[in-house]
C-alpha cells in the first residue's frame, strides 16, 4: 500500500534589526530552529558609550545580506524553498528597522513569497513557543531589556494583553547606565551582574519606583538618578573602591522592582506559568529571585536560553507562524514604526 | 537585457524598467511640492518598481541588471534603496550596478534641459545640517565629471560657482531651495515643476551600462559624511 504523501511544510525566514543586533533565522512551521544567526554590533558602539542609531543603521546594511546567507546556509535551505518571509516592523530604531524590513520585503517580492510583519515585543513573547521547550498559553510574560520593560498576559499565541510597561527608562537601560558610571564599559548590565556577586546588596539603599498596587507599570528613572547622585556624593575614588557594593545594591533594587510587579500581576491574573524574556532575563539575581518565587507559589517558570532572550530573529519567525500572512503584492508598501501605536 | 533601476536619495522615489527592446517605463517626474516634501521610500519603492515592471509586461525572472542610485542623499532614503537592491540581487542571484545619484541627476537635467555637449551642469542635493552635496559635470551622453561629489558649505559652493565664469545649469532639491543665491552667482535654475530637479531612474538604468556591476554585498551608500556622533566625538577633546 502506498504511503500517503504529505508535503513537508516550508520553513520561514525572519529578519530582526530593531536595535544594534543584525539577526536572521530559519524556523520550521512547528517551531524547530534550523538556524539563528546574531551579528552583534556591540563592539562598534562601545566607543560611543551607547547605541548610536545612525551607526547601527550603517552596520545593519553592511551585515544584513551576509547574515541572511549564513542563516539560509546553516539551515540548508534556499530562498526558493521558503514558505514565507518575516521581519520586525517595530517598535525600535526606525532607521535600523528599515534595513531588515526593506531586505525582507525585497527578498519576498523577488521570490514571490508571502510576508509577515512582526511586532518586536510579540517576538519576545513568541520566543516561548520555540522547540524544544515550547510552552502554551495562558501564561504571564515579563520582558525586560535595554529597550523595553513590560508585563503581558498571553492567552493565545497570536497576541498578548499589555498589563504594564515602563513609564520612562527600561530596566536594562538603567543597569547599563549604572555599569557605565562605574566604568564597566558598554553594555554594562552583564558586568554589573558579575560584579554584584562580590558586593553587599544591602550596602546602599535605593528607592524602588512605582510601588503602588493601582498600576503594573514600571519606572526606573528615579532609581537611575539616585544612583547617579550616590556615585557623585561618594566621589570617584570611593565609588570605584566600593563599586561591587554599588553594583549589588543597585541591581538588587532593579530586580526588586521587577519581581514586586510580577507578584502583583500573578495575583491579578491567577497565571500558573511565568515566562521571561529580554536581555535582563539573563540576569542571575532576577533568575534566582523568580526561581524562589516560582517554587513558593508552585508556578512553572519558563526561561528561554540566553540567545532566545536577547534580540534574535528566531523569535520573530516564531511569532510569524501564528500571525496573519500577507500575500504578494499586498506588503510591498509596508513601513516600519518606531513606537507602539 | 532587462534593466531595473531606482533612486531614493531625494524625498521623491523614482523607479524605471528599461526593457530589452530599449523602451523605458518609469516614474513620472515629481512636482516641486513632492520633491521638497517628506520622504516615504519604504511605502513607495517596491510598489512603484513592480508597477513600472508590470506596465512593460516584465516579471522578476526577466530582470538581468539591477541598478541603484547610491547617493549621496538622505541617509535613511539611501539605505532603503541600497538594502532593496542588495536583497533583490541576493534573491535573483544577480550583481548590482551602483550609480552616482548626482551623476544621474546631472544626466537627466542636461538631457531634458536641452544642453549641448560640454555645457556645465551642477547637481546639488540637500545634505541637511545646512550643507549641500555637490558635483559639477560637462554634459554628454555620459556626464563628464569636473568636480567630484563632495559635501560643501553653501558659501563655499556659491564662491566656486561664481568663479566658474560660465552659466551652469543647476539642478536638484538644494538648487530649488536656493534659487536666488544660485542665480546671483550666475547659475541657471530651471522652473520648480520642470521635472529637472529630481533624479530620474531612466538615467540610473542608462548610466548602469557604463558601470562595472558588483556583488550584492559590495554595494554601499555614498554617505560623504560621518555620523553626527562620530563628528562630535572627534570634535570633543578626549578626557584623560
Ligand atoms: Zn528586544
Amino acid at each position: 500500500m502506498a504511503q500517503p504523501v504529505t508535503l513537508p511544510q516550508r520553513p520561514l525566514l525572519a529578519l530582526e534589526t530593531s536595535c544594534d543586533d543584525t539577526c536572521a533565522a530559519v524556523v520550521t512551521p512547528d517551531g524547530q530552529i534550523l538556524s539563528n544567526v546574531i551579528s552583534s554590533q556591540a563592539r562598534f558602539h562601545e566607543r560611543y558609550g551607547g547605541v548610536v542609531p545612525e551607526v547601527a543603521s550603517r552596520h545593519h546594511l553592511e551585515l544584513v545580506n551576509a547574515v541572511v546567507d549564513d542563516a539560509l546556509a546553516t539551515a540548508g535551505v534556499s530562498i526558493g524553498e521558503l514558505g514565507r518571509v518575516a521581519a520586525t516592523s517595530g517598535p525600535g530604531l526606525i532607521g535600523a528597522l528599515l534595513i531588515g524590513l526593506s531586505t525582507a520585503k525585497a527578498l519576498a517580492a523577488a521570490a514571490g513569497l508571502p510576508f509577515v510583519p512582526v511586532d518586536h515585543l510579540q517576538g519576545h513573547v513568541a520566543a516561548n513557543f520555540l522547540a524544544p521547550d515550547a510552552i502554551e498559553p495562558p501564561f504571564l510574560c515579563l520582558v525586560a531589556s535595554g529597550g523595553h520593560t513590560l508585563l503581558a498576559e498571553v492567552e493565545d499565541p497570536a497576541g498578548y494583553r499589555l498589563l504594564g510597561e515602563t513609564r520612562d527608562d527600561a530596566a536594562g537601560e538603567a543597569l547599563d547606565k549604572a555599569g557605565r558610571l562605574l566604568g564597566l564599559g558598554f553594555p554594562g548590565g552583564a558586568a554589573i551582574d558579575r560584579l554584584a556577586h562580590e558586593g553587599d546588596p544591602h550596602a546602599f539603599d535605593f528607592p524602588v519606583g512605582m510601588r503602588d498596587r493601582s498600576s503594573l507599570d514600571f519606572s526606573f528613572s528615579g532609581l537611575k538618578t539616585a544612583f547617579v547622585y550616590k556615585v557623585r556624593d561618594l566621589g570617584t575614588e570611593a565609588a570605584v573602591a566600593r563599586r561591587a557594593d554599588l553594583a549589588a545594591s543597585f541591581q538588587s533594587a532593579v530586580v526588586d522592582a521587577l519581581v514586586w510587579k510580577v507578584e502583583r500581576a500573578l495575583e491579578q491574573t491567577g497565571a500558573r506559568t511565568l515566562a521571561i524574556g529580554g536581555g535582563v532575563a539573563a540576569n542571575s539575581e532576577l533568575r534566582a529571585r523568580l526561581g524562589v518565587l516560582g517554587a513558593d507559589r508552585g508556578l512553572r517558570l519558563k526561561v528561554p536560553p540566553p540567545e532566545l532572550c536577547t534580540d534574535n530573529a528566531a523569535m520573530i519567525a516564531s511569532a510569524a507562524r501564528f500571525l496573519e500572512v500577507v500575500p504578494h503584492p499586498g506588503y510591498l508598501g509596508f513601513d516600519a514604526f518606531a513606537r507602539a501605536a | 537585457m532587462t534593466t531595473i533601476g531606482f533612486d531614493t536619495s531625494l524625498a521623491s522615489t523614482t523607479a524605471c524598467m528599461l526593457r530589452a527592446d530599449g523602451q523605458a517605463f518609469a516614474t513620472p517626474p515629481p512636482s516641486a511640492e513632492r520633491l521638497l516634501g517628506p520622504a516615504a521610500h519604504s511605502q513607495e519603492l517596491l510598489p512603484e518598481l513592480e508597477r513600472v515592471m508590470s506596465e512593460g509586461g516584465v516579471g522578476w525572472g526577466d530582470v538581468s541588471t539591477i541598478a541603484v542610485g547610491v547617493g549621496p542623499g538622505t541617509f535613511t532614503g539611501l539605505r532603503i534603496g541600497v538594502a532593496t537592491a542588495r536583497a533583490l540581487a541576493q534573491a535573483l542571484a544577480l550583481p548590482v550596478a551602483p550609480v552616482s545619484s548626482l551623476e544621474a541627476l546631472a544626466a537627466g537635467a542636461g538631457e531634458r534641459g536641452g544642453l549641448e555637449r560640454g555645457d556645465p551642469v551642477l547637481a546639488l542635493i540637500d545634505a541637511r545640517r545646512g550643507q549641500v552635496f555637490a558635483a559639477l559635470y560637462r554634459h554628454g551622453r555620459r556626464p563628464e565629471q569636473v568636480w567630484q561629489p563632495q559635501v560643501l558649505e553653501p558659501a563655499s559652493l556659491l564662491a566656486r560657482v561664481d568663479a566658474l565664469g560660465a552659466t551652469p545649469l543647476a539642478a536638484g532639491d538644494w538648487a530649488l531651495r536656493s534659487r536666488q543665491e544660485l542665480e546671483r552667482v550666475g547659475a541657471h535654475v530651471p522652473e520648480p515643476d520642470s521635472g529637472l530637479h529630481a533624479v530620474d531612474a531612466v538615467q540610473v538604468c542608462k548610466l548602469a551600462r557604463d558601470v562595472e556591476p558588483v556583488a550584492a554585498k559590495e554595494v554601499y551608500p555614498v554617505y560623504l559624511r560621518l555620523p553626527d556622533a562620530e563628528v562630535n566625538m572627534r570634535l570633543t577633546p578626549q578626557k584623560g
